[in-house]
């Protein structure tokens, strides 16, 4: 018998997700999470799963977390005091970095101070060219010199980044061995090693956040880790990263960059899962929570993965999932623009005072609100714990409906039409804007509040099918069960496809090497070894370059130019509508991920089928036209083989789930909830 | 005064930002140049029938906001009972046709439900060469618009769903890199088409007299955010007075001088007095001016608002023409943005007092631009580099102007160094800030930023243009002026040369280096009342020497 747990520290819950591989048994649990120390929240849940669930919890196999601690950390800039070397005449270029302001018309708005202060930007004489050759050769008394700046800087970390060193890692190398040399309790990231690829502001800034967050994560990560070896002795450990991939908690705290967006991430691994089980493969996720939603699109299993995205202000050039975020939550604000018009979000009420129905002092009116005032969330939630005031929501929503001019009523669905408006605009971002139509898909609610609009969302789109998972509020802890190991290796060489490409065979050959070292440190048995390889390419003159997937199942070498050429061809003209057949090509990165397949197959739980029944009935507005009588169902009571018809609503513990009229569903065999909106 | 809740209105309006989003991306994707796919240089928009914009894309570019409705103008003044369903507009020309210069061409499409015309899908391009003497499109030296490219008035390019194909080579037949141009303009006209035919949906969901009323309450609620921006400023004269450097052909010094008249919610901006239109290419169509004023107005009165009719409605301003504000044929408008960012610190200057916590020194005020062109001696093959740069952005109340930056109504991104370095025989020496060009005050200016170029292995040729290379970026309420720019010209025995501030191809050996040095902003407040700690942060940070801090707050 094997337990899997995974474990998802969110900003107001941790979840825990617990599968037991032969039996497809599942107990999932939720505790309010700790600001302050996140390991007690999680050992309480242990004892919890233990005493309450009786989940073996000594000979849990494999225990897959999911943490917040890097993304609070910058956040709230909590991070080391720093020192950055780089080359020479290039301090200034942390400061600078793309020229650009976030805002053209806003005055005031500047992207966010550099986390290391120009006095602690040390510059050393060495230079490598664009071909990788030395042009100044870095010499031993500067590198003393360097040396000697960081050590009276009193800093405990320090980020070395130099031109090219992505070419020639050699004088980084020497530089962080000196410094190590010299402290040895002092943290070290090196760019060549934290994301080697060209663009050196991106990897400066991507390498200084490492190094400021090296500190926090990795005291994190040691505790953890020892306070887990003595409970589960017998479980693997893995940590989730931006890439929706495990890594294991050592190179956690060397790399606590790679954790900075893996928030959602594993939400969007376990809808892939979802949407696999229920045999779905293209689906766009509508994750909504409680200050925002985020939305990505997922097409034949696989979510789109971009590299360049920003965390707190700072770019980040890690591979991540590729995740739209909008200020759309359940505690997103109603409010009026300057010219008269309601706006719903961007400000959130969050956690605290959350919703005014929260009852905890807060009195502007929100989108749970709105939800409450139309029947849509119950005044007490499913499983107890917290009841909702509806008498406070009705107050908040109230100045909204005078202004307009209408019942209270109508200013909450029109609360509920903004939010979906704006729903509605990150949809069309990640699909009609990208090319891909919207209505070849299904779309997959979850989040707390996900299937509260899903059904306005998809009509607005056309989208004629819903996926509810079994539990929508705990997917990202599910996400981490079915997580695999994942490392992600990069070169640049820069070459025309028409030419000489023994270089590029070259640097193949050492990625795969260094992923070989990768499997064999993690332990992984060979049948489980997984290389993906992407070649980024584009047309000699573009500034950016496209990713071209070689094979999703694994590959054995580099394809012949003809059929490089052919792929890239085809990647052009799905990104931007033509290519060109004549105009030269040029290689730039080589990507090999390397995955190490932890994933079985999760047993169904047994095939009986039956008809639940409805718990009650409650008064719903669905639309403009009035509250109409709706059942009320209790998600524990819909089991495989279950029908119902709209209108209804399905409560679970944390989310809540609208079926309009019209519309039918059923509970298929992996316990989701497929809903067929009516015409 | 309409049937139209708000709420309907919002989610209306919601649908007109997304499709003129879509369009925008859309051609972003289908361009073929690196201009329009990578720089973004384009903007999309939505009109109503007789032209007034009423949406336009997230990203759409400030300078592009005027051009797109001088286009409409043209338009309709010329075609105004022969608008059919299916047919295409094309224009470009700054005297003709309400453009700000040639290589940004406009299209509109009209979109009809029911045989009525309801409104127009536009957008806007900056192509990389519209013919002319030189290549790019863009050159200073030249004296007159004829030799800066092709003039296209307002012309039908399809008519009733036909391409016309004669003209369409006449286009392609006076540009260079004719493949790319044809792709680019393909481009346009597929975005058009993806507009008119989301309109059409929206058509679907909505009826007609829905969206007009939609159009109507679009106008009228920005006109009235305007207005009520506007009554907030204190009633009164206002008035300022700049230069610009000079045009690079003859004229230098060049006034630009601003009288603003408020009342109530009204004003009016009146550039009575700027100097007379130049030979150089730094002229101004009138569409440009309006550009740059309601840039200006926008970001310090209300930056969330939204670009349509409405707002423009809410301000008048004149300018003489015959004027370097208001230029007429045959004057030359390539370089116009420098002179745009101009108006924009004119602006800023002028409202000083009227809102002072929101106002800034002046910034960097130009849009400096360096081109290094040579032949790379492994390939043979010749290269042309252009870089635009950021400076100092202007001291603001509550903070210092931010170092290094673009500013105004120009964002565009720096090319990574290493890019340049694998893509071109350049090396770059230095990219840093310019130590001390930023203008002392409460809140002190930013500073400029100096990057260091030099041939590999080749001789190559430097033009520039560099604008606050004579005239300081002035700062305000008693804060220090900026420090100028500058081009140099650096020798192996690290002799130093001088350049002229519109540089036109100076050679350049392996041996020696161009040192660019772009302008420093204006700082905020008497010096005397900055913090001390800021003070101690400026030494500690190195970017002002001790000589200066002494000199400016006695430190």
């Amino acid at each position: 018998m094997g337990w899997l747990l995974g474990v998802d520290v969110g900003g107001t819950f941790t979840d825990f997700y617990a599968v037991n591989t032969d039996t497809g048994e599942v107990v999932v649990h939720k505790l309010p999470s700790s600001p302050q120390d996140s390991s007690l929240t999680i050992s309480s849940g242990l004892d919890a799963l233990s005493d309450r669930h009786q989940v073996p919890v000594a000979d849990l196999e494999r225990f897959a977390h999911g943490t917040t601690v890097a993304t609070n950390a910058l956040i709230q800039r909590r991070g080391g005091r720093m020192a950055l070397v780089t080359t020479s005449g290039f301090r200034d270029l942390l400061e600078i970095g793309r020229q650009i302001r976030p805002k053209i018309y806003d005055l005031q708005a500047d992207y966010p101070v550099p986390l290391v202060p120009r006095e602690r930007r040390f510059e050393i004489a060495e230079r490598i060219g664009a071909k990788g050759e030395t042009i100044i050769a870095l010499t031993e008394a500067a590198v003393d010199q360097v040396v000697e700046q960081v050590v009276n800087a009193r800093v405990d970390s320090v980020a070395v980044c130099l031109l090219f060193s992505f070419l020639a890692p050699d004088h980084e190398l020497r530089i962080a061995d000196a410094l190590r040399r010299r402290m040895a309790h002092l943290r070290i990231s090196v760019s060549c090693e934290v994301q080697p690829e060209f663009r050196e502001f991106e990897r400066m800034s991507t390498t200084v956040l490492n190094g400021f967050l090296q500190p926090e994560v990795s005291h994190y990560m040691t505790r953890l880790g020892a306070e887990l070896i003595e409970r589960l002795p017998n479980a693997s450990i893995g940590i989730n990263q931006s890439n929706g991939g495990l890594m294991s908690v050592e190179q956690a705290a060397r790399f606590p960059i790679r954790t900075a967006l893996s928030g959602p991430a594993a939400g969007v691994v376990g809808a892939v899962d979802t949407a696999r089980r229920s045999h779905r493969q293209d689906v766009i996720t509508l994750d909504m929570g409680g200050t925002s939603t985020d939305v990505c699109l997922i097409r034949a299993h696989t979510a789109e993965m971009a590299t360049g995205r920003e965390v707190a202000g700072f770019p980040v050039r890690v591979p991540a999932i590729d995740i739209h975020t909008i200020g759309a939550g359940g505690g997103s604000i109603a409010a009026f623009a300057p010219d008269g018009l309601l706006t719903v979000g961007p400000r959130s009420a969050g956690a605290v005072p959350g919703p005014a129905c929260y009852g905890r002092g807060g009195d502007q009116p929100t989108v749970s609100d709105a939800n409450l005032v139309l029947g849509r969330l119950p005044c007490e939630l499913v499983g107890g714990g917290m009841e909702l005031d509806l008498a406070a929501a009705r107050r908040a929503v109230q100045p909204v409906a005078e202004r307009l001019a209408i019942s209270i009523e109508m200013a909450a669905m029109s609360i509920a039409r903004i939010v979906t408006s704006n729903m509605v605009r990150a949809i069309r971002l990640v699909s009609i804007e990208r090319g891909h139509d919207p209505r070849a898909f299904t779309l997959m609610p979850f989040g707390g509040a996900g299937g509260l609009h899903a059904f306005e969302v998809a009509r607005e789109m056309g989208i004629s099918e819903l996926l509810v998972p079994q539990a929508p509020g705990i997917l990202c802890a599910q996400g981490l069960v079915v997580s695999d190991l994942k490392e992600d290796f990069v070169a640049t060489c820069r070459t025309p496809l028409n030419g000489d490409l023994s270089a590029v065979h070259a640097e193949l050959e050492r990625l795969r090497q260094a992923s070989d070292n990768w499997f064999q440190r993690e332990a992984v048995a060979p049948c489980d070894r997984l290389l993906n390889l992407i070649v980024d390419m584009r047309y000699i003159g573009q500034n950016y370059e496209l990713g071209v997937a070689l094979s999703a199942d694994g590959y054995t070498d580099l394809p012949a130019r003809a059929q490089l050429e052919r792929l890239f061809f085809a990647e052009h003209r799905r990104a931007y509508g033509h290519y060109d057949p004549d105009a030269p090509i040029e290689i730039i990165n080589l990507r090999l991920t390397a995955i190490g397949r932890l994933q079985r197959t999760l047993a169904m739980q047994d095939g009986r089928r039956v008809q639940g029944a409805k718990s009650g009935n409650r008064p719903i507005w669905f639309d403009d036209g009035g509250a109409i009588d709706s059942a009320v169902w209790h998600r524990r009571d819909v089991a495989p083989g279950t029908a119902l018809a709209g209108p209804a609503v399905v409560e679970q513990f944390d989310a809540t789930t609208l079926i309009p009229p019209g519309a039918t569903a059923h509970i298929d065999d992996a316990s989701n909830m497929i809903v067929r909106l009516g015409s | 005064m309409s049937n139209l809740d708000p709420v309907t209105l919002q989610i209306i309006w919601n649908n007109l930002r997304s499709i003129a989003d879509e369009c925008f991306v859309s051609l972003m994707r289908s361009a073929f140049s690196t201009n329009i796919k990578e720089r973004h240089d384009h903007s999309t928009a939505i009109t109503d029938a007789h032209g007034r914009l009423i949406a336009q894309a997230e990203l759409a570019l400030p300078i592009h906001i005027a051009s797109m409705t001088g286009l409409m103008e043209a338009l309709i003044e010329r075609y105004g009972n022969d608008i059919n369903e299916g047919d295409l507009f094309v224009a470009n020309d700054p005297h003709e046709a309400g453009g700000t210069h040639l290589p940004d061409i406009n299209m509109a499409m009209p979109v009809f439900d029911a045989g009525r015309l309801i409104g127009f899908i536009c957008n806007i391009a900056h192509h990389a060469d519209v013919g002319g003497a030189a290549r790019g499109s863009m050159s200073g030296g030249l004296s007159e618009i004829w030799q800066e490219g092709l003039r296209i008035p307002v012309v039908k390019l399809m008519s009733r769903g036909t391409l016309n194909h004669e003209l369409f080579d006449i286009l392609l037949l006076n540009m260079r890199l004719r493949a790319e141009r044809k792709g680019d303009l393909n481009a346009q006209i597929a975005a058009c088409r993806l507009g008119a035919s989301r309109m059409g949906e929206l058509l679907q969901r909505y009826p007609a007299a829905q969206i007009k009323v939609a159009f109507q309450e679009i106008i009228a609620r920005s006109n009235d955010r305007m207005r009520s921006a506007i009554a907030l400023l204190p009633d009164g004269i206002f008035e300022f007075e700049d230069f610009m450097d000079d045009d690079g052909v003859a004229a230098s010094d060049i006034a630009i001088k601003l009288l603003i008249t408020k009342s109530g919610d009204r004003i009016l901006f009146d550039f009575e007095g700027s100097d007379g239109q130049v030979q150089g290419n730094i002229n101004l169509t009138f569409n440009a001016v309006q550009s740059a004023v309601f840039y200006a107005l926008k970001a310090l009165l209300d930056p969330e608002l939204p670009n349509n009719q409405g707002v423009f409605d809410a301000v008048e301003i004149r300018a003489p023409e015959g004027t370097i504000l208001n230029c007429v044929t045959p004057a030359p408008v390539a370089l116009r943005a420098n002179t745009c960012q101009r108006v924009v610190d004119v602006v800023f200057g002028a409202l000083a007092d009227a809102v002072p916590e929101r106002v800034i020194g002046a910034a960097n005020g130009s849009n400096t631009s360096a081109v290094f062109a040579g032949t790379d001696p492994e390939t043979g093959q010749g290269y042309v580099y252009l870089e635009t740069l950021g400076g100092g952005m202007g001291a603001r109340a509550g903070k210092d102007g931010k170092d290094g930056v673009q500013v105004n109504i120009t964002n565009t991104s720096n090319l990574p160094i290493e890019a340049i370095e694998m893509e071109y025989p350049l090396r770059v020496l230095e990219y840093s800030l310019v130590e001390g060009s930023g203008g002392a005050g409460r809140q002190r200016g930013g500073l400029g930023l100096r990057r260091i170029v030099q041939p590999v292995g080749h001789v190559c040729e430097f033009s520039g243009v560099g604008e606050r290379f004579s005239h300081q970026p002035w700062g305000v309420f008693g804060g220090e002026a900026g420090k100028c720019g500058q081009f140099i010209k650096r020798y192996a025995d690290g002799e130093e040369l001088k350049l002229a501030n519109k540089a036109s191809n100076v050679p350049l050996e392996p041996t020696q280096a161009i040192v660019m040095e772009t302008p420093g902003a204006g700082g905020y407040g008497p010096p005397s009342d900055r913090d001390k700690q800021a003070v101690e942060n400026d030494l500690g940070s190195g970017k002002f020497d001790l000589e200066f801090l002494n000199d400016k707050y006695r430190f």
